[in-house]
């Protein structure tokens, strides 16, 4: 069989195509805690990565893999963009956690992939949204081992505002986001 | 199956020639861990998220865009050869004359209001996609001195997992700007020619449209965890 097509950068002028109204704001088929996650997407510098392609994949508020869609959006799936501060929001469901096929359990989380310009290949990444203790068990926890590099994935709740979930994103250098390879 | 490890195809974070990267790639090696049950499946795209035109990007506007006519067709894979069907593919492009409708493009060449340079399509039950479209336009980046990037074609694909989610960029043959574009020359040498499309004449529409064939080869689902 012929190669894998390479990767290559989604560049700076995807907006058009890929990005949806109401991208952030994610649908699903049955009823969930609605929570935010929102943060920034910085460089090696921590210079806002102001054009970033953001996007969430999830399960529901119940651990439930998503199926299908709703009109023309499918369930689970979130897109939007960085702004100017290198912002990002996405408006959800607080997922449940789930098992792997071999009985393992996987902690609340969001699978996330980020493309910008500058990346030849998305990055990828799950953020967890319960704190550091609560994930010890899961498969990536187990693979990332070090609590400091763990830190990275887990957002943190916004002492003010239970249902706001915060987590930024740090591309390269000090305090360097996990990525995974799949 | 031979495993085809990812990592050989697509190009590393970091390539200097392509400044962007400096700042933007992660420099800590990947955590290399099975995709989550949820990674091994893939959000779906019901057959209404596509309209039958968007496949067509030349009939967007009142009258046929400026340049040249051109069919893509192509079939999207899995690294065993099997089609990835019913599958999301979406594309973005520069007009004819290398322009794209953004307000960061500064390229001082001019917009066509008969062309949006954008479309999506499902594929059918044998991977296969037809996009039918204009050839973008070379344009001009601020990379190095003289820089130009060659003629691309922005696509997105998704797969039938998560973890296959792609984006990459179709360039044509024979084209002198390719060997010069550190975006294309990041990819190890090997790779390069499968971002190449092949001039596809049957494919073509008589008197109208060149046609050109790109396939596009996403990695397996072989990795889905514990076997399922």
């Amino acid at each position: 069989m012929a190669g894998l097509t390479p990767s290559q950068t989604v560049g700076p002028f995807f907006d058009r195509q890929l990005l949806w109204s109401d991208g952030g704001s994610i649908l699903f088929a049955g009823q969930g805690e609605r929570i935010t996650l929102t943060g920034r997407v910085l460089d090696g510098n921590g210079v806002p990565v102001v054009d970033a392609l953001f996007e969430t994949w999830q399960a529901d508020g119940a651990g439930k893999l998503p199926s299908g869609g709703e009109g023309a959006r499918p369930y689970g799936y979130g897109r939007v963009s960085t702004g100017e501060d290198g912002a990002y929001t996405i408006d959800t469901v607080m997922p449940g956690a789930f098992k792997g096929a071999g009985g393992e359990t996987y902690a609340p989380q969001i699978s996330v992939t980020i493309f910008a310009r500058g990346l030849l290949k998305g990055v990828q990444t799950r953020v967890f949204l319960v704190p550091l203790d609560a994930i010890k068990d899961d498969p990536l926890a187990r693979a990332v081992g070090d609590p400091e590099r763990l830190r990275t994935l887990v957002a943190t709740r916004d002492p003010g505002n239970p249902k706001s979930y915060r987590w930024d994103v740090r591309l390269r250098g000090a305090g360097e986001t996990v990525f995974i390879e799949p | 199956m031979v495993e085809t490890h990812a990592a050989d195809a697509h190009p590393p974070y970091l390539y200097p020639d392509y400044k962007s990267t400096r700042l933007r790639a992660p420099a800590q090696p990947l955590v290399r861990v099975p995709p989550s049950p949820l990674e091994a499946a893939s959000p779906s795209f019901p057959k209404q998220f596509v309209k039958d035109s968007e496949a067509d990007l030349t009939t967007w506007g009142t009258s046929a865009p400026l340049g040249e006519k051109m069919v893509l067709v192509g079939r999207v894979l899995d690294d065993g050869g099997r089609p990835v069907r019913r599958s999301l593919v979406e594309l973005w492009q520069a007009n004819a004359s290398g322009k794209y409708p953004h307000p960061v493009d500064d390229h001082d060449a001019p917009q066509d209001p008969n062309f949006l340079g954008k479309g999506q399509v499902l594929t059918d039950d044998e991977g296969r996609y037809r996009f039918v479209t204009v050839k973008p336009g070379a344009y001009p980046w601020q990379n190095h001195a003289f820089a130009w990037r060659p003629a691309h074609i922005h696509l997105s694909l998704f797969g039938n997992a998560y973890a296959q989610r792609l984006i990459t960029q179709m360039f044509f043959p024979g084209d002198p700007l390719c060997v010069i574009d550190p975006i294309f020359n990041s990819v190890p040498e090997a790779g390069r020619t499968l971002l190449v499309a092949e001039l596809d004449l049957e494919h073509g529409i008589e008197g109208v449209a060149l046609g050109y064939r790109f396939d596009i080869v996403l990695r397996g689902t072989r990795a889905t965890p514990m076997g399922v």
